[in-house]
């Protein structure tokens, strides 16, 4: 077709011009393909990383909301010294119910309860107790941990605890078993197979002393020392943490096993994709929970640090891509409305010789779009480099930066960490995402030649329209 | 009855000045026949650029009509009264810059649809009879003399197959013994080909070698 052929020779003729808008074209489809590149790249780790690590659901007991439903709400901002009765207790039985849900991938509970020594088992001390330190206002009492797998334990699996000798404490573990700490053991001259005895004490005023017998199924060392230069209280002494099977703990805590398989603190449940959650919330209420009293609530902190940056440096993509887009659009925009207002000679004429406005406004978009294509060759070229050189600077940038603040919360509890700050087995620290892995794929190829063929269809029509609705004497001549 | 080729009824032409409207054409009215060259002559400013527009499809009257063989040209649509009837050389000559002189002539063959001829032969010819020598034909606008460049505007209007051609002070840039080269150019269009050829012109020349001369004074046509 003629528009063609007149389009080649402008092209052809106007070399100069021609380099100069492809040019600009040029770094306008690099600037915005690298965007989508790392925008890509970006959406690929956040699937990835929900594959990876999921997400930790925990279910605990929300007492204010258990108060409200028992219709005692307290006014003044939170419970004091009141009876919550076993309506606060959640059971084991539940908590394996939900974890047989499908979107579970593992789960674990905790029951913590307290006991004081007794003949068969006194405590650890580095450094005995000083004269005149009143015994009961500190804590002189073990921390019994009640858990249902004690490999999942965050101490565990990231190797400040190891098992010395015996086993753990396992899923199915029945009975009062114990897991003890070698100090512990020395001290009592305890080892794999032995009975020893504990007691509820009176921390519990409702219930009255309970003695329970265990029997140690393993030996642990845990690498945190112990105090040897001043008085520490047992319960803070890392050689007195015992763990034991839910049984042995819920005993502890006065309650019967047999109902509804013992109490436990919390539950966490891991999940393969943190989207899961309304699922496992169906499951659970499925299953009987009542979650306004026993809320689920998700920990994805392992997600966010791992895509925290990579999300950033994403979000700064967008933004690239948007201005540049934009400015480019802006910049295309006027150079092609001057270039009309240069070439009007050359529209009157050829309105004068009767060509079409549509044919004629087809030239200059072929012209146009003959630049942008191969800007965008051009771009698919330039911009995985680019792409993979700006995204990894910026991105090494966002991590450093997510460790700083990483290092500067570690000193406070973590608001989203739902275990009160005693760590959740199932999330240990994760490095985030620290490359981009670019790939072009079709979807960033018809992106980039949407934005570019678009940029070039809208730069050329919108003034064109503006110039071509004149009449050809308009265009040629200022009037007689 | 048979109509003229071209006829301007009351064409009144008003342009807007200021706060006010100028009227530069005041009711123009006039035949024009086939096999004839005509002549429009008058004074600068007197709307002889402004009733070629308005013959040639360029431009619309503010009131008045122009019929071409009996239909009028806003009815077959300007555009392609523009395309298939007319061709005009402009004063201003207006050459497409980025092609050379037989490119542009064939450009203008190919958007008014020229057919059974070869295109580049047809322009090699007429730009032969108007003496734009090989060398010049290879070239664009910017590398030719103004002479040269009216002669390659008036091949590219005679290239075109049309009933009407129109000329804006055609021998402006050309000496004396192309400009008359190029009236009996003209003069042979119109009576071996039986076209119309409406020239706008100070040159007592054109205007002596013409068939019938009209004036333009004051937004009034008169014959002389």
């Amino acid at each position: 077709m003629n528009l063609f052929k007149r389009a080649w020779w402008h092209l052809r003729v106007k070399i100069g011009r021609t380099v100069l808008m492809t040019g600009l074209f040029g770094v306008i489809c690099t600037l915005t393909l690298s965007g989508f590149l790392i925008q890509s790249a970006a959406a690929r780790a956040a699937e990835d990383a929900k594959q990876r690590v999921g997400a930790v659901a925990t279910m605990e007991l929300d007492i204010n909301a258990l108060l409200e439903a028992q219709g005692r709400g307290d006014e003044d901002g939170g419970p004091t010294g009141v009876d919550i009765g076993s309506g606060g207790d959640l059971h084991r039985d539940l908590a394996d119910k939900i974890g047989a849900s499908p979107v579970v991938t593992g789960y674990n509970y905790l029951s913590e309860a307290v006991a004081v020594p007794t003949t068969s088992a006194e405590f650890y001390r580095a450094v005995p107790a000083p004269v005149g330190v009143n015994l009961d206002s500190v804590a002189e009492f073990f921390p019994v941990n009640g858990v249902r797998d004690s490999e999942q334990e965050i101490g565990f699996r990231n190797g400040t605890l190891t098992l010395l000798s015996g086993t753990g404490i396992t899923p199915d573990a029945s009975g009062n078993q114990a897991l003890i700490e070698e100090r512990f053991a020395e001290t009592n001259g305890l080892a794999v197979g032995d009975v020893f005895t504990l007691s509820s004490g009176t921390f519990n005023s409702a219930a009255s002393e309970v003695m329970v017998e265990f029997t140690v199924t393993g030996i642990y060392r845990d690498e945190k020392k112990s105090d040897h230069q001043r008085y520490t209280p047992p319960g803070s002494d890392p050689g007195n943490t015992i763990y034991s099977s839910i049984d042995g703990a819920s005993r502890l805590q006065g309650k019967d096993p047999a109902d509804g398989g013992g109490v436990i603190r919390r539950a966490t449940f891991t999940l393969a994709n943190p989207d899961d959650l309304d699922r496992l919330k169906a499951d659970a209420t499925t299953a009987g929970a009542d979650l306004k009293v026993f809320p689920l609530a998700v920990n994805d902190k392992q997600y966010r640090t791992l895509v925290g940056p990579i999300g950033e440096t994403a979000g700064f993509a967008t933004v690239t891509v948007w201005l540049v887009s934009i400015a480019g659009l802006v910049i295309v925009g006027l150079i092609a409305a001057s270039s009309l207002r240069e070439r009007r000679t050359e529209l009157g004429v050829l309105l004068s010789l009767g060509e079409s406005k549509g044919r004629i406004l087809g030239q200059h978009i072929v012209e146009i779009t003959a630049c942008a294509l191969v800007a965008i060759a051009l771009a698919v070229g330039l911009s995985q480099a680019l792409s993979k050189g700006v995204g990894d600077a910026l991105l090494s940038g966002e991590v450093a930066s997510a460790a700083a603040e990483a290092a500067a919360e570690a000193a406070e509890p973590d608001k989203s960490d739902t275990s009160g700050g005693l760590g959740t087995p199932e999330a240990p620290s994760v490095e985030p995402v620290d490359r981009l892995d670019i790939q072009l794929g079709t979807a960033d190829l018809v992106k980039v030649g949407a934005a570019g063929l678009g940029t070039a269809l809208l730069a050329t029509i919108v003034p064109g329209i503006g110039v071509l609705r004149l009449k050809p004497r308009e265009i040629l001549s200022k009037g007689d | 009855m048979t109509h003229p080729v071209l006829r301007l009824s009351g064409l009144v032409r008003t342009f807007p000045s200021g706060n006010k409207n100028r009227t530069v054409l005041k009711g123009v009215s006039c035949d024009f026949e086939e096999g004839h060259v005509y002549s429009i002559v008058g004074p600068s400013g007197s709307g002889k650029t402004t009733l070629l527009a308005l013959a040639g499809g360029l431009d619309a009257p503010t009131s008045g009509s122009v019929s071409f063989r009996g239909r009028d040209v806003a009815d077959i649509g300007l555009a392609a009264y523009r395309k298939k009837h007319v061709a005009t050389v402009f004063q201003s000559l207006n050459l497409l810059g980025y092609l050379t002189a037989v490119q542009n002539i064939t450009t203008a063959m190919q958007i008014t649809g020229v057919r059974g001829v070869s295109r580049r032969r047809r322009a090699a010819k007429l730009l032969d009879l108007l003496g734009v020598d090989e060398t010049d034909r290879r070239r664009r606008p910017a590398r030719l003399s103004g002479g040269q460049q009216q002669r390659v505007a008036i091949a590219r209007a005679l290239a075109c197959d049309v009933d009407v051609l129109f000329a804006d002070e055609p021998t402006g840039s050309l000496d004396q013994d192309t400009a008359a080269e190029i009236i009996e150019v003209f003069q042979r269009l119109a009576h071996e080909e039986g076209k119309c050829v409406v020239i706008v012109t100070h040159s007592p020349q054109v205007a002596a070698a013409s068939d019938e001369v009209l004036h333009l004074k004051r937004g009034k046509l008169t014959r002389r």
